[in-house]
């Protein structure tokens, strides 16, 4: 046991911010203040990408066969930690990396690979994420979206929701229902569909979270080539299963929040509110959980390092990373009171985007059943 | 970065388990909590084993790792102060008691009836006391650790010991804080998990009812970061800023953890007969050292934002 970075990793960290120092424009600010999902972000992730694949930092951790260089998580953790912290300039394009990518190495075609990951590699493509539906949120297996089998095609008909990125992606991957009367958690199979497809619309749901938060994406007899499933016909389950593991603690929210209560507590002592001990107070017990947050996804990097499977220590690190997201962000606008009403400004832009924090990508009840039931073994009703 | 431990380490605490398997544990903690005393036997195993040298043999990590360890095993000793504290401050390890005094401080002092060494924290500096073991009255409680009485004289006397001890000090006595409350809360939630998977009513287990899980898992969650956070303020030397988060983290934790624990327990919570108050009691005790929570919450603003800070 050790807690020290690699020589290689604290030299890695220091170029990679270099590199953004040069490479993000003095509008960051701007274009970061409504999401990952917004036109301004979306598009300039187009760009920042491309520079990244060039210096072979997009997917440094995928292994060389498929364009990576096989470096350690570890390496891989740095990125996501400097990258979200200041907004993500990845934008949508951070789930590539992190787990639609290495979804489609292990379970892919050959013919797959081939025309996916090249692609992600180099930064010019964006996928959306098309699970959820209306009547499947938390319970995801409840899924209706319909895929039946013609010739060489499926022919799908449903529709999704919440669809982050949906108007930007060019592809989609996609949980449809295969077989119907297979059990819940069989029957379910994954495709990977070209947005671009007819049958196919997407509407935007105003929210108040920020341009292009969510989506609507409706499917209307899209007929989708059966080369285009990934993995086994009904065992799609496994494949989701395997990538959420790596989504959960894919973003580095923790980061985000550090950095955003490091700003808070600058402009705090700017404005001489530090003297009142009870802001110190305040400051200080946010950054412990910004702190546990930070210790606890380490410990499933750590796991991922020694290659063990998967644990509920994802599930400890994705609450804790939400209960800090939710604290800074509470935190930063009751500092500024009223102040941090106004659009756009500092408290505002990251209460909004802390605010989705306990519900996207799995809610915290969820994630509390599940440590409930693993972690600490406890029985079932 | 590995947050597995090496073959050392692990040989370490495999003994160190082992021995405290043998010679700690809730039911002699009872027993002598009873009769009000330190556990001398152990004190005299963990030494005799070449435990309570872990720091400046081994490093710093190693010695957290078995004060850790002696809390979730319900040690009644001043293990922290003796195999994590003392060692940062003098350079040969006391033989008797160790007791942490804050000058200012008005309340009594955990193991100081039994000390030998008081290291007292006085602003810049820290100063040595010798006293004669089981000369200072002790202070009834039930609070876990006995208790005893130093005297304001004492507290202004002593040996100093050099410039920035005082700051030395009190950064190696919140970690040592930070891992007997993770020990301790990590024991008081198993023993009250463990409990409610076989305590049952309305027809089934009370650990099975959804909000009864949440809770705990809250908890869980708590105390698995409260232990790594202070692993690795010990891996680093006892960093100002990450001392304090450890702390402030792990006194946050403990409040939570009594509460729930003993809420979930119902009236045998409150018993001596049930494990839980050996480790829930001293929680109460450990969170409000130093200040508590709210000051090791300055304490982290002050290190980390405040001006001019490292
Ligand atoms: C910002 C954001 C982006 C998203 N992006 C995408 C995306 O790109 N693609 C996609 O497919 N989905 C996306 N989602 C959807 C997300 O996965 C779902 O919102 C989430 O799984 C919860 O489902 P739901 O919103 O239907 O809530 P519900 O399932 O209706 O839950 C409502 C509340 O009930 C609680 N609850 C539910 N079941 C239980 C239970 N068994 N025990 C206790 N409490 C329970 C939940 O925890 C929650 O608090 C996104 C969501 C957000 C907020």
């Amino acid at each position: 046991m050790e807690f020290d970075w690699s020589p290689q990793d604290e030299a890695h960290r220091e170029e990679l911010r270099r590199f953004l120092d040069e490479t993000l424009p003095e509008d960051w600010e701007t274009i970061s203040r409504d999401g990952p999902g917004s036109d301004a972000q979306a598009g300039f992730s187009r760009e920042f990408c491309a520079r990244m694949a060039e210096r072979g930092w997009l997917t440094q951790h995928w292994p060389a066969a498929y364009g990576g260089s096989d470096a350690p998580p570890w390496r891989h953790a740095i990125v996501g930690e400097e990258l979200w912290a200041i907004g993500e300039p990845r934008g949508p394009q951070y789930m590539n990396v992190n787990w639609i990518g290495p979804a489609i190495m292990e379970f892919g075609t050959e013919e797959q690979k081939a025309q996916h990951l090249p692609r992600i590699s180099r930064g010019e493509v964006i996928w959306c994420q098309g699970f959820s539906e209306p009547e499947a949120g938390s319970d995801l297996v409840a899924l209706r979206t319909r895929a039946r089998r013609e010739g060489d095609a499926y022919v799908v008909d449903g529709s999704k929701i919440w669809t982050s990125y949906a108007q930007h992606a060019d592809f989609c991957i996609l949980l449809v229902r295969t077989d119907p009367e297979a059990g819940r958690h069989k029957g379910i199979s994954v495709l990977l569909v070209p947005m671009r497809t007819e049958g196919i619309t997407v509407r935007e749901i105003p929210s108040v979270v920020g341009e292009r938060y969510f989506h609507e994406v409706f499917f209307d007899a899209v007929r989708v080539p059966v080369s285009c499933r990934l993995g086994p016909e009904n065992e799609g389950w496994n494949v989701v299963t395997h990538a959420l593991q790596y989504e959960r603690v894919g973003a580095a929210r923790y980061a985000r929040a550090a950095l955003t209560l490091d700003r808070l507590a600058e402009r705090a002592r700017e404005r001489g509110w530090l003297e009142d001990p009870h802001v110190a107070e305040r400051l200080g017990h946010a950054r412990t959980l910004v702190e546990a947050a930070r210790v606890l996804t380490y410990r499933v990097i750590d796991q991922r390092a020694h290659g063990k499977p998967p644990s509920t220590d994802t599930q400890l690190a994705r609450v804790a990373g939400t209960d800090a997201d939710l604290a800074v962000g509470e935190l930063a606008l009751e500092l500024f009171g009223q102040e941090g009403l106004a659009y756009g400004s500092f408290a505002d832009a990251n209460f909004r985007l802390a605010m989705t924090a306990g519900v996207a990508v799995g809610a915290t009840e969820v994630q509390l059943n599940l440590i409930a039931a693993r972690h600490l073994e406890l029985p079932r009703e | 970065m590995d947050f597995e431990l090496d073959g050392e380490q692990q040989a370490i605490l495999d003994s160190v388990d082992v021995l405290l398997s043998l010679r700690a544990g809730p039911e002699r903690a009872i027993a002598l909590a009873a009769k009000g005393e330190l556990d001398h036997d152990l004190a005299r195993a963990l030494r005799e084993a070449g435990f309570l040298s872990l720091a400046t043999e081994v490093g710093p990590l190693e010695a957290a790792l078995l004060v850790e360890r002696a809390a979730r095993a319900a040690a009644v000793l001043d293990v922290g102060a003796r195999a994590l504290v003392a060692p940062a401050l003098l350079r040969e390890v006391p033989d008797v008691p160790v007791a942490l005094v804050h000058a200012d401080g008005r309340g009594p002092v955990r193991h100081a009836a039994f000390a030998g060494v008081l290291l007292v924290a006085d602003g810049a500096v820290a100063r040595l006391v010798r006293v004669e073991p089981g000369s200072l009255a002790p202070v009834r409680s039930g609070y876990g650790d006995p208790l005893g009485f130093v005297p304001e004289a004492l507290r202004r006397s002593g040996e100093a010991l050099g410039a920035g001890s005082g700051e030395r000090l009190l950064r190696w006595w919140r970690l040592a804080l930070a891992l007997e409350l993770s020990g301790a809360s990590t024991a008081a939630l198993a023993t009250t998990v463990a409990y409610l998977k076989q305590r049952r009513q309305f027809g089934r287990a009370i650990g099975s009812f959804q909000a009864v899980q949440h809770r705990l898992a809250r908890c869980a969650i708590r105390t698995e970061a409260s232990r790594w956070l202070a692993l690795e303020a010990a891996h680093h030397g006892a960093p100002g800023e990450r001392v304090a988060v450890a702390a402030a983290h792990a006194a946050d934790t403990a409040a939570q953890v009594f509460r729930e624990t003993h809420q979930l327990s119902g009236a045998i919570g409150f018993t001596r007969e049930h494990d839980l108050h050996v480790f829930s009691m001293r929680l109460q005790s450990l969170r409000l050292e130093l200040g508590g929570s709210t000051a090791h919450a300055r304490a982290i603003t002050a290190e980390r934002w405040a001006e001019g800070a490292p």
